[in-house]
């Protein structure tokens, strides 16, 4: 479609699938000149890949969402498709937890469409590499890559992208790209490929008065606005007119202002700390405590608030003055820096983390370095 | 400080207490105070203990006088009323408030100038009338507001920020407030919350005068080595007598203490005070002892701390005033006015 | 020289005793005495700061013509006091009399030749019937009320039933004391003739009540809906808060559970006192203190607190004799600037001028009212002259379809419905803003109470404009508080005049009688009673529809001018002072003097002019 080879579609059409390119493709199709669009999907409407507003979107411009569908049969009439017949199901789950979709019983319900978009994902395949190239495969079919230096298993080739390790987003595949290169000029340099240059990081304090910091630390509490859109009847005209229409101005710095500001990290100095608690008492998320030091499990059940998210390391001080420690559950810092505004002694610190990835070299063919 | 609000976005897991609250539910303004401040923590302290305490925040009126320490009612229970009086004043005025409306829980919030000086005679006789209350104050040795001169409990000997030595003999509010019959007497520390919350909560509990010394560091003028009101001092000479659990009326009692080293008191609304004995021989229900084993620490350069006397069969001023039920505030016109047969009557023995 | 006084119904009798010798029942009795055959009395203690020894005088004024002032001078002087007796003896008037014990000889040196002396051997008459000291003492003085009835033709009968009346039940005390009574009488009877001042029974007391201020203006407390009084014992104030004490223990007692609906607390001092009301006024109670001029000068930080903060309080102002401990036991009109403009800053107060205990009840009554109405200090200015002497005055009444005034108190009902609360916002165009009560709703109408500056809506702030707009709104609500207060009373002389006087509280009855002594002197004179401050319009009209008026008071400064001047913007040369500032009351005879001799002068003098020592 995007490169002209499709300029139209059926008065009716279902899409099939319940992902991102789902909503791609039924919005699309309502451009093309589709009245009735339907997405059809097979398991519910919660459990869709699709993102939240990308399905709000869809529905927006009028196009029905049906769950727990699962197409039996095409139906056709004189060679000519009439629609598409579909088993309804329900949500099971066995002892381990696992879903299945099961037959509820009902009549097959029957769509009637003009055209079917299947839009259940794709699968990476490398049917055109010869296998005797001393390139090894897995059990999927998938190439062997190395995860640090996404070289193959033969020297000199490498993966990237879905192509390496199946299908993520564009992110990823930059990412990989740039591992990759540092990888090959590694190799073309004939050096290590696992001997590689650490990414550059940085801390900086932020503070720049008793309680002035140089990003912005205030926390909103406003939901998140929405971005105001196109009149429906215009977007659906042409599909290359953009639909969210953007902040103006005013509202877009405000919306810029309210960053969460991963990037500005909480920094404690033991040595400065006299235990005041002050930070404990302002900490809007209770995410500070001071106690006495044990293991992690007993230690996150005893935090001001429990730490439940095992997947978020616990920062841990040394020890302090009075024995205890310091400990920080991160999951739900705000980065609000009121704990290093109310701390006498500077213990806190509001520090601005940067990372430059390592870069592959493209002066004068010397070692990878960082910039 | 700060000038930014306090996100009101809280911690996922936060408990609502019995009334629905969160703990933040308890707070007020955000503190005007300089960071580090112990008064800080006391308010922090206070907010925990009223949230514990399931206490409807419009139900407990906070009072104060001037000072550093008499700003901090308005950083903690915002939807209570709040009364920042004149200095050393806040215990009369505190007192006439509660005869308005003896339904009330009463909150004062005093410091070591507001009380130990200026208002010394005021919270004397605040605590002689047995006024139903939670007295504390907030103390750190020093006049905060006005830079960091010497209070009336600065310890003799101790030095100010400037070098200066105090050579005036420091007040003891608490064998102060011993002597003059309080009912409910305490003191903790404002960088040990374990202890001081479960004691702010059996003071609110108490019917009757219930003083708590706190003491506070002031980061800004009093935190120096040569103080005793620093947090390293305190720390180091803090000799606590015991740990107190609050046992509401509707909880079962647990107590994980060895058996012999936990002592219960019975208040007159049912809660339990479960004391753990820190120090063996303590007995937090006798007076006279109580002032002894003070007098006898501290001349050993200690500071005493935990729950130092109780008397769960306490009074207050209204029963001494038998007052009726109904607040006074509420009591009807015709529960007022004799009427002008009344009058007619006293006219005629007046001729 | 004339000889011996011969007045009837008209006449002053002073008592000259020692502190503590029980004088203060019998003297009551015999002023009481003449009330009851229905000749009006006006009755004075004066005494010392002393509970024993120190000499005490109690003045009657014999009055049929009904003036409640001080008359001035003295026609038959009872010295019971050898420490004063020259003193005393030079107070009587010439032609007056003179009864003394006469046990002890006295040389002809210590007496007078133009007064009449009746001798009546009081210590010998006691010694010889009782033997017990105490007895001795207190039955002398019952023995000489019984003599004086028979001097003065007062009818035994009616000594007899007011013993009867003090000693009810106690048949043992009436007979003794009818013993004693008689013996004095029977002693006159036999060895002397009536005098030439007599009593004779006439109808000139109506329903009138005899009482003290500040028993009136306790129980106009009690009336006033007063739940709350915390006070610190002070001459001349303590027996009102007594008073108020007594009141509620009678008529506030909870008849089912035997409880009080009143609380009552001796403070430590004025500051606590003042503190404790300032709370409760702040929680919603009806509460005031009863002090003196040094108490309110205590007291004054809290007074400009409640100022500021907009909290209702009462404060009963006895005044005495100042500055400093001054006269504690005199009376003066001495803290009108003080308590008008108590504490630092910009402020006023509004404050009730009652002239007799019967406005003391009702003054003490709405005190309360204008209080909650205008959320703020109002002061009840009485003095020891009305607070601490039985006055004659119209009887207490009570509409029993009035309601408390509560001002403007947002309810739970009204906040839950959504109306917009700001403690110091202006609604209403008056001035007064609403104010909830502590613990009135779980999430609206809370706020902070604060002696610093801040907005409408109670939250601190210095900026100027914020500032400067609500100190502006306490001035429209003083200007409120002109309209609401008691308006001042106009007594118009007989013929039209460009004169007019000024004059308020205890200094009412000397004044009307000082119009009539003038008036008939041909001087005719406009008059106006202020009753309270702020003044109302129609107080700078009356001056300003004189060429000049006089101003009379009982202090040194001229201080009711002084409001007069600063607060109506008045030009100072048309008000004349006439002050008075012995610590005695201010009499007829003085304001007479005074003003007579200014309405003879041609030009207004508008210097303060200096005041002849005491009076008489």
């Amino acid at each position: 479609m995007s490169f002209g080879h499709i300029e139209k579609i059926g008065r009716r059409v279902i899409v099939l699938g319940g992902g991102n390119t789902a909503m791609d493709c039924c919005r699309t199709s309502r451009r093309l000149g589709g009245e009735d669009v339907k997405v059809i999907v097979r398991s519910g409407f919660d459990e869709m890949k699709a993102s939240p507003w990308e399905k709000e979107d869809a529905i927006h411009e009028d196009i029905p969402i049906l769950n727990f569908l699962v197409p039996k049969e095409f139906t056709h009439k004189d060679g000519k498709l009439t629609g598409v017949l579909f088993e309804e199901v329900a949500a099971t789950f066995d002892e381990k937890g696992r879903r299945k979709l099961l037959p509820t019983g009902a009549p097959d319900q029957h769509y009637e469409c003009d055209d079917v978009l299947v839009a259940v994902g794709q699968e990476n395949a490398f049917p055109w590499i010869e296998r005797d190239l001393g390139l090894e495969f897995d059990e999927w079919g998938m190439p062997k890559v190395d995860p640090v230096t996404f070289q193959s298993t033969r020297p000199g080739v490498f993966f990237g992208g879905d192509a390496a390790f199946g299908p993520k987003n564009i992110i990823w595949a930059v990412a990989q790209g740039h591992e990759a290169a540092v990888s090959i000029d590694r190799f073309c340099q004939g050096g290590d490929l696992t001997d590689r240059p650490p990414p550059m990081t940085n801390l900086v304090s932020q503070k720049m008065g008793i309680h002035e910091w140089s990003y912005d630390n205030d926390i909103s509490n406003d939901q998140r606005f929405r971005v105001p859109l196109r009149e429906k009847v215009e977007a659906l005209k042409d599909v290359k007119i953009e639909v969210e229409l953007g902040f103006d101005l005013k509202q877009g710095l405000a919306e810029a202002q309210r960053c969460l500001n991963c990037d500005v990290q909480t920094v404690f100095a033991e040595p400065l700390c006299i235990e005041c608690d002050a930070c404990v008492d302002i900490c809007p998320v209770d995410c500070i405590t001071f106690t006495d030091n044990g293991e992690e499990e007993d230690l996150r059940g005893r935090l001001k608030a429990p730490a439940l998210n095992l997947d978020q390391a616990l920062m841990v001080s040394a020890e302090l003055k009075t024995g205890r420690v310091m400990v920080k559950d991160e999951d739900v810092c705000l980065h609000c820096g009121l704990c290093a505004e109310r701390c006498p002694t500077g213990a806190w610190d509001m520090q601005r983390f940067t990372l430059e990835m390592s870069h592959a070299s493209d002066v004068g063919g010397g070692a990878c370095q960082a910039r | 400080m700060t000038y930014l609000a306090k996100p009101r976005l809280h911690h996922p897991s936060l408990v609502p207490n019995e009334l629905g609250f969160t703990r933040r539910d308890y707070e007020g303004s955000v503190s005007t105070l300089c960071a580090g401040c112990g008064h800080d923590s006391i308010s922090a302290a206070i907010i925990q203990a009223c949230y514990e305490l399931d206490l409807p925040p419009h139900r407990v009126a906070k009072l104060s006088g001037i000072g550093c320490s008499s700003k901090t009612p308005d950083y903690f229970l915002g939807a209570s009323h709040g009364f920042n009086t004149v200095h050393g004043r806040m215990p009369s005025v505190l007192t006439g408030a509660n005869l308005a409306n003896r339904e009330l829980i009463y909150l004062g919030v005093s410091g070591d100038g507001d009380s130990a000086s200026i208002g010394f005679g005021q919270f004397a006789h605040a605590v002689r009338r047995g006024v139903n209350m939670t007295y504390i104050v907030e103390n750190n040795g020093v006049y905060g507001l006005t830079k960091g001169q010497f209070s009336a409990t600065s310890d003799k000997g101790s030095k100010s920020k400037k070098g200066v030595v105090n050579h005036d003999s420091a007040i003891d509010l608490v064998s102060v407030a011993l002597q003059l019959g309080a009912t409910f007497v305490a003191r903790s520390f404002s960088g040990d919350k374990a202890q001081l919350v479960p004691l702010i909560k059996a003071a609110l509990s108490h019917k009757g005068a219930a003083f708590i010394d706190t003491v506070s560091p002031c980061v800004q003028f009093n935190n120096h080595s040569g103080s005793t009101k620093s947090y390293d001092y305190v720390r180091e000479h803090n000799e606590s007598v015991n740990r107190l659990d609050v046992v509401s009326p509707r909880d079962p009692i647990h107590v994980d203490y060895a058996p012999g080293t936990t002592v219960q008191v019975t208040q007159h609304d049912g809660s339990v005070l479960s004391l753990h004995k820190l120090s063996a021989h303590y007995d937090p229900t006798d007076r006279i002892a109580a002032m002894s084993y003070l007098a006898q620490r501290q001349a050993a350069g200690e500071i005493v701390t935990g729950l130092l006397y109780v008397d769960p069969e306490a009074n207050d001023l209204h029963e001494a005033l038998e007052t009726v039920d109904t607040p006074l505030n509420q009591l009807a016109d015709q529960a007022l006015i004799p009427g002008s047969g009344v009058l007619a009557k006293l006219n005629a023995t007046l001729r | 020289m004339s000889g011996p006084l011969t007045l009837t119904n008209d006449f002053v009798v002073k008592f000259a005793n020692v502190n503590g010798s029980g004088s203060a029942s019998a003297n009551a009795m015999f002023a009481k005495s003449v009330l009851r055959m229905g000749v009006p009395v006006a009755a004075r203690n004066i005494f010392p700061s002393n509970i024993q020894g120190l000499p005490t005088w109690y003045e009657v004024r014999v009055t049929g013509a009904g003036h409640l002032g001080r008359r001035g001078g003295v026609d038959m002087m009872v010295a019971m006091n050898p420490q004063t007796w020259d003193k005393d003896l030079a107070e009587i008037e010439p032609g007056g009399y003179l009864f003394y014990d006469s046990t002890k000889p006295l040389p002809a040196s210590k007496f007078r030749p133009d007064i009449t002396v009746v001798g009546v051997p009081l210590t010998a008459m006691c010694n010889t019937r009782y033997s017990v000291p105490r007895e001795r003492q207190l039955f002398k003085n019952t023995i000489y009320v019984g003599a004086l009835a028979a001097l003065l033709g007062i009818e035994i009968a009616v000594i007899e039933q007011l013993l009867a009346e003090q000693f009810a039940g106690k048949d043992r005390l009436i007979k003794a004391n009818v013993e004693a009574l008689h013996m004095g009488r029977d002693y006159v009877l036999e060895n002397h003739g009536p005098l030439g001042l007599q009593v004779r029974r006439a109808d000139g007391v109506g329903d009138r009540i005899y009482v003290e201020g500040n028993m009136a203006a306790g129980l106009g407390a009690v009336y006033g809906g007063a739940t709350v009084c915390a006070w610190y014992p002070i001459t001349p104030s303590t027996s009102l808060a007594e008073a108020f004490t007594e009141f509620c223990q009678e008529y506030r007692t909870d008849p089912e559970t035997g409880k009080a609906r009143y609380a009552i607390v001796q403070a430590e001092d004025e500051i606590a006192s003042i503190g404790m009301v300032v709370g409760a006024g702040w929680n919603g109670a009806r509460a005031f203190t009863a002090t003196s001029g040094p108490g309110v000068s205590l007291m004054t930080e809290f007074i400009g607190l409640s100022y500021f903060a907009e909290i209702p309080a009462v404060i009963f102002d006895v005044q005495r004799g100042g500055p400093s401990t001054g006269m504690p036991t005199r009376t003066q009109q001495a803290d009108l600037l003080g308590a008008a403009y108590a504490s630092h800053g910009d402020t006023k107060h509004p404050m009730l001028l009652p002239q007799d205990p019967g406005e003391c009840f009702e003054f003490g009554a709405l005190a309360f009212d204008l209080a909650d109405r205008l959320q703020t200090t109002i002061f009840v200015m009485l003095d020891l002259d009305i607070g601490m002497n039985e006055w004659l005055t119209e009887p207490f009444k009570w509409d029993d379809s009035r309601k408390l005034d509560r001002g403007k108190v947002m309810t739970h009902d009204e906040l839950e419905a959504g109306r917009e609360f700001g403690r110091y916002l202006e609604v209403d165009g008056d001035g007064i803003p609403y104010r909830t009560y502590p613990g009135v709703h779980p999430n609206k109408g809370a706020y902070f109470t604060r002696g610093t500056s801040r907005n409408p809506y109670a939250r601190y702030s210095e900026e100027g404009s914020v500032y400067v707009d609500n100190v502006q709104r306490l001035l429209r609500k003083f200007d409120t508080a002109a309209q609401i207060v008691p308006g001042p009373v106009r007594r118009d002389a007989k013929k039209a005049t460009r004169t007019g006087v000024i004059y308020f509280g205890s200094t009412t009855p000397a004044m009307h009688e000082a119009l009539e002594l003038l008036e008939a002197q041909g001087q005719h004179v406009d008059a106006m009673r202020v009753r309270a401050f702020p003044f109302s319009a129609e107080v700078y009209d009356f001056i300003a529809a004189h060429d000049r008026v006089f101003v009379v008071e009982q202090n040194r400064d001229a201080q009711l001018r002084t409001l007069i001047v600063n607060e109506g913007d008045v030009d100072p040369a048309k008000l004349i002072p006439v002050l008075h500032y012995d610590g005695t009351p201010i009499t007829a005879r003085f304001i007479v003097k005074e003003m007579a001799g200014l309405l003879g002068g041609a030009a207004p003098s508008p210097a303060r002019k200096t005041v002849p020592e005491a009076a008489e």
